[in-house]
C-alpha cells in the first residue's frame, strides 16, 4: 500500500518535467560473447523518447525483447526520466560484428547511439542442437523471469509444452539411446504432476538419477522464443527387439498462474495480484525409434547382444600356487554400451578347477553421454589336482554401432602351475574326495602285507591250459577205459558153462591118456575105473552137471535134452555100465583095447554134435 | 587201482605248486622286510623287480599296492591290489585294501546297487581263485570217475550203493567247479579293467582329440576297458557312463 501511494505521488509530478542534457546511449552487458551465448543490449535514454528505431542485429538473433522501460524520478523538485529498450541477442556465428546505430526521437531531435563491437568466440559446449534451438548453459534452479511472458496468454500450447527428444532415431538393436523429456514453459508454473509417464516397454531402461530434487531451470532458445526449460526425466534407452518402436507421448497436469482475464492490460493489476490460476493439462509428441536389427555378416559365433564400445581385460593374482588354494581371476569389461545387458561371461577353465560364481562389480555410470563403466568379474578358482594348466584366452565380441561392425577382443592366456597341495600329503585320515567321508574314522589303515614268504607262485594261466582240459578229461577217460574192460571179462567169463564144455574134451583125454597108460600095462581093472571116471568126469564138465549129482539117468536126459542120437546115447550107457560091472567082474567079448576106442570115438562124437 | 589215482593227484598238483627257488623267496623276505621297517621305496623296488621277473603272485601283488600306497602313490597302489585281485578274488585283505584306497582317490563313482542274488553270484564265483577251482573241479572229477569205477568192479551190493551215489554228487559238484570257473573267467573277462593314472583325464566323445569332453576323471578312478583303438581306450565308469581317453592315461588291471 506504501509503495502504490509513492508511485500516484511520483505520478502526479509528472506534469512538472524539467529537460535535462539528453544522452542516448547502447551498453551490452559484455562485448565478448560465445556463440549461442544469450547476452543483452540496452539502449538507454535519460529523457523521454519516441520513434525508437532498433539497428539491424546482423549476426545476431533477437531471442528477447524489446524490453521497455519506463522511470520517472523526482528529486528535490528535478524530475528525471529515462527509457530503456533491452534486447536479448544470441550470436549465431564466431567472428567480431558490430551492432549499428539506434536511433531515437526526444524533444524534436534524433539521438543515434555509438555502434558496439561484439566479438563472438567459440561457444562453450552443447549449443545448436537441432534447428533453431539454442540453450543457454547458465542454470538456475529458478525460472528465469525474463522469459516469462508478460501479459496474459493467448495460446498456452505455445507457451507451455513437453518435449520427448531423442539423441538418435535410427539405431541398431542394442544401441544405447538417450531420451530426454523436456518441459518447455513461458508461463509461471504453480504446480504441475505428470499424468502419464511413457512406459518403455520395448526398451531396457536405465534413469539417470538426478540428485536435486529441485526442478533445473535452464533457458533455451527455440524458434527464436525463450523458454524455461527444465528435464523431467532422462533416460537411456536400449531397444529390445526390431523395428518401428514408439515411445508414447507424456501427460502432464500443470495448474498455471496468468492474467486475470477482467484485467484488460492494465499494468496495476500485475501488483494487485490480478492474476488466476488456471489447470492445464498438456500431452508431450510421440517419438518413434526405427530400430534396426544387428547385420548377419561378420557376426561372431561368440557374440552374446553386447552392442557399444568396449575394452577387455583380464588379470590373475597368482599362477604359482598349491592344489587347493584359491586364485582370483578377474576380467574387466570397460566401455560405453549396454554393459548392464551383458550376458555372463563362462570362460573356459581347466574342468580340474573347481569354479565359483562370479561376482560382479558394477562400476557403471549413467549420464547425458549415456551409460558407461566397467563391470568387473571376479572368478574365484580352485585348483584340486596339481599339474600344469593353461587358462584359455577369453574372447569377447561386441557390435560397434558407430563403425557398424563387429569387434572381436582376446585376452591374454594365462599358464598355471599348481604344485602339489598339502591336503594330499597328510596322513590316512584326511581324505582329499570332498564329502565322501559320510563315516568319521578316525584312525584307519590299509591291512598289512601278507609276510608268508613262502612264494606260491600260481600259475594264472592254468585255467584254460592243455594240461586243465587233459586232466579233467581224464576222468571220463578212465571210466570209459574201465567200462570196455570190464565188458570184455565180461565176455570171456560170462559162459562158464560152455568154457567147461570146451576144457571136457581135453579133460576127457587126459582121462582117457591115464587110461591108455593102464592098458599098455595090461592093468585092466584100474583100466576100467580110469575110463569110467575119465568119462564121468568128462560129461559132468560138458554137461555141467556137478561129479556128485552125476548118475546113469541124469546123463541120458541131459543128452536127450541136447538132442543127442538115441543109439549114440545107448552107446554112451552101455559103455558106462560096461566100464562099472568090468570094476569088478572081468569082461568077455570085447577086447580094453576095442573099448579104449569105442570111448573115443564117442567122446569125438559128443564134441562134434555138441 | 589207487596206485594211479594218487599217480593223477601228483601229475595235476606238481605244476601247481611250483615252490619258487629259495633266490625268489629270499627277494620277497627282504622286500617285507623293507616294509616292516618303513624304507617303502626300497620295498617298492624290490617288489617291482619280482613282478617285473615274470612272477605272477597275488602275495607280491599285494604287498607292492602295499608299499605304493604307504608312498602315497594310490593308483599304482590300486593297479596291483586289483592284479592281486584278479589272481586271487575271495581275499578279504585284498578287497578291504581295494576299498580302503579306494576312498583316497578323487572321483566319487556311484556304481548302481546290485541285485543281491547278483551280488551274491558274484561274491560266490569269487571266492576261490581260477586255479584254485580248476584243481578242485579236477579232483573232483577224477575221484568221481574213479567211484564210479569203484561202483562198477564192485561184488558188494552195499560199496556199489554208496560208490555210486558218492560218484554222481561228486561228479555234480566237479561240474559245479568247473562252471563256476567258466563264469569266473568270463567275469574277469567282461570286467577288463584299467587304472586311471594322469592326474586329470578328459573322456572325450570319440578317439579324437578334437572330440567333445564328456566328463572328467582322476587317478585312482578304476574303468572298465571295452575297446581298444589306436591308442585310444574306450571305458566304461562304474555308473554306467562311457567315453574315450588315451591309452596312455591308463595302466591295464
Amino acid at each position: 500500500m506504501k509503495i502504490k501511494l509513492s508511485i500516484l505521488t511520483l505520478l502526479l509530478f509528472c506534469s512538472t518535467l524539467a529537460f535535462a542534457q539528453v544522452k542516448f546511449v547502447a551498453t551490452v552487458d559484455r562485448t565478448t560473447v560465445g556463440a549461442g551465448e544469450i547476452f543483452e543490449i540496452n539502449f538507454s535514454i535519460n529523457a523521454n523518447g519516441e520513434r525508437f528505431a532498433p539497428p539491424t542485429f546482423t549476426g545476431f538473433q533477437v531471442v528477447g525483447g524489446p524490453n521497455v522501460s519506463n522511470s520517472v524520478s523526482m528529486i528535490n523538485g528535478v524530475t528525471t526520466a529515462s527509457m530503456g529498450y533491452g534486447y536479448a541477442l544470441v550470436a549465431n556465428k564466431e567472428g567480431d560484428f558490430t551492432i549499428g546505430p539506434a536511433s531515437i526521437v526526444s524533444g524534436g531531435r534524433t539521438y543515434s547511439s555509438a555502434p558496439i563491437k561484439i566479438k563472438v568466440v567459440k561457444g562453450s559446449g552443447s549449443n545448436n542442437q537441432g534447428s533453431g534451438q539454442q540453450q543457454q548453459q547458465q542454470r538456475g534452479s529458478e525460472p528465469d523471469e525474463r522469459n516469462m511472458q508478460r501479459g496474459r496468454v493467448k495460446d498456452i500450447s505455445k507457451a507451455l509444452f513437453l518435449k520427448t527428444s531423442v539423441d538418435k532415431s535410427t539405431v541398431y538393436l542394442g544401441q544405447q539411446i538417450m531420451m530426454n523429456l523436456r518441459l518447455y514453459t513461458r508461463v509461471p508454473i504453480v504446480n504441475g504432476e505428470p499424468e502419464k509417464i511413457p512406459d518403455l516397454n520395448s526398451f531396457y531402461s536405465q534413469e539417470i538419477k538426478n540428485n536435486n530434487p529441485n526442478a533445473q531451470w535452464r533457458t533455451e532458445i527455440l524458434n527464436g522464443v525463450r523458454y524455461n526449460v527444465t528435464d523431467i526425466k532422462k533416460t537411456i534407452l536400449f531397444p529390445e527387439h526390431e523395428g518401428d518402436i514408439t515411445i508414447e507421448p507424456a501427460i502432464m497436469n500443470f495448474v498455471i498462474r496468468q492474467q486475470a482475464a477482467s484485467s484488460s492490460g492494465d499494468p496495476f493489476d500485475a501488483f494487485f495480484g490480478g492474476y488466476e490460476d488456471v489447470k492445464y493439462r498438456i500431452k508431450g509428441t510421440p517419438v518413434v525409434i526405427h530400430v534396426k536389427p544387428l547385420p548377419m555378416a561378420g557376426k561372431p559365433a561368440d557374440f552374446t547382444g553386447a552392442v557399444g564400445k568396449f575394452n577387455i581385460a583380464a588379470s590373475l593374482d597368482k599362477n604359482d600356487i598349491k592344489a587347493n588354494d584359491a586364485i582370483n581371476y578377474q576380467l574387466k569389461v570397460s566401455g560405453s554400451g549396454n554393459l548392464k545387458l551383458l550376458k555372463p561371461i563362462s570362460p573356459s577353465f581347466p574342468p580340474d578347477f573347481e569354479k565359483y560364481d562370479p561376482k560382479v562389480t558394477d562400476t557403471i555410470t549413467e549420464n547425458e553421454n549415456g551409460a558407461s563403466g566397467s563391470r568387473r568379474y571376479t572368478y574365484l578358482l580352485i585348483p584340486r589336482h596339481q599339474g600344469d594348466y593353461t587358462i584359455d584366452p577369453i574372447k569377447f565380441s561386441y557390435f560397434n554401432p558407430a563403425t557398424g561392425k563387429y569387434v572381436t577382443l582376446t585376452t591374454r592366456a594365462f599358464p598355471v602351475k599348481v604344485a602339489k597341495g598339502t591336503g594330499d600329503n597328510s596322513n590316512v585320515t584326511a581324505f582329499s574326495g570332498a564329502g565322501k567321508q559320510d563315516v568319521k574314522v578316525l584312525s584307519n589303515d590299509i591291512r598289512y602285507i601278507k609276510t608268508g614268504s613262502e612264494l606260491n607262485e600260481v600259475g594264472s594261466d592254468f585255467y584254460d591250459s592243455g594240461l586243465y582240459y587233459f586232466l579233467l578229461i581224464l576222468g571220463p577217460l578212465g571210466f570209459a577205459g574201465a567200462l570196455v574192460y570190464g565188458k570184455w571179462r565180461d565176455k570171456n567169463n560170462a559162459d562158464v558153462v560152455g568154457t567147461k564144455s570146451r576144457k571136457a574134451g581135453r579133460v576127457a583125454a587126459k582121462h582117457l591118456a591115464i587110461a591108455k597108460q593102464r592098458l599098455a600095462a595090461n592093468d585092466i581093472k584100474a583100466f576100467y575105473e580110469d575110463l569110467f571116471r575119465g568119462l564121468y568126469g568128462y560129461l559132468s564138465d560138458k554137461l555141467n552137471i556137478p561129479y556128485a549129482d552125476l548118475n546113469r539117468e541124469k546123463i541120458a536126459d541131459e543128452l536127450k535134452a541136447r538132442s543127442l542120437d538115441e543109439s549114440l546115447i545107448n552107446e554112451m550107457l552101455d559103455t558106462l555100465d560096461m566100464c562099472e560091472m568090468a570094476r569088478y567082474a572081468p569082461v568077455s567079448g570085447i577086447s580094453g583095447q576095442q573099448v579104449f576106442d569105442k570111448a573115443q570115438t564117442m567122446i569125438n562124437n559128443i564134441e562134434s554134435k555138441i | 587201482m589207487l596206485k594211479r589215482i594218487i599217480y593223477l593227484f601228483m601229475i595235476v598238483a606238481m605244476p601247481l605248486l611250483a615252490f619258487g627257488d629259495a633266490s625268489l623267496n629270499a627277494q620277497v623276505k627282504k622286500g617285507n622286510e623293507q616294509y616292516a621297517k618303513g624304507q617303502y621305496k626300497e620295498a617298492i623296488t624290490t617288489y617291482q623287480k619280482i613282478v617285473d621277473d615274470g612272477h605272477m603272485s597275488a602275495l607280491v601283488y599285494f604287498n607292492l599296492g602295499n608299499a605304493y600306497f604307504k608312498n602315497n602313490d594310490v593308483p599304482s597302489a590300486l593297479l596291483y591290489y586289483e592284479k592281486a585281485h584278479k589272481l586271487s578274488p575271495g581275499d578279504k585283505d585284498i578287497n578291504f585294501n581295494i576299498q580302503f584306497a579306494n576312498q583316497k582317490t578323487t572321483d566319487k563313482v556311484e556304481a548302481p546297487v546290485e541285485f543281491f542274488i547278483t551280488r551274491w553270484w558274484h561274491s560266490f564265483i569269487l571266492r576261490f581263485s581260477l586255479t584254485t577251482l580248476a584243481v578242485i573241479s579236477i579232483l573232483l572229477m577224477i575221484t568221481g570217475f574213479a567211484l564210479l569205477v569203484v561202483y562198477r568192479f564192485t561184488n558188494s551190493v552195499g560199496i556199489k550203493k554208496a560208490s555210486f551215489y558218492s560218484a554222481l554228487l561228486i561228479i555234480f559238484l566237479g561240474l559245479g567247479s568247473m562252471f563256476t570257473a567258466d563264469r569266473q573267467q568270463q567275469y574277469f573277462d567282461g570286467h577288463h579293467g584299467a587304472i586311471i593314472f594322469s592326474n586329470s583325464v578328459n573322456v572325450k566323445s570319440a578317439p579324437n582329440p578334437m572330440a567333445k569332453n564328456l566328463f572328467l576323471i582322476h587317478d585312482g578312478t578304476k574303468v572298465e576297458v571295452m575297446d581298444n583303438n589306436n591308442g585310444w581306450m574306450r571305458v566304461k565308469l562304474a555308473n554306467g557312463s562311457e567315453g574315450w581317453i588315451n591309452a596312455s592315461d591308463a595302466k591295464e588291471i
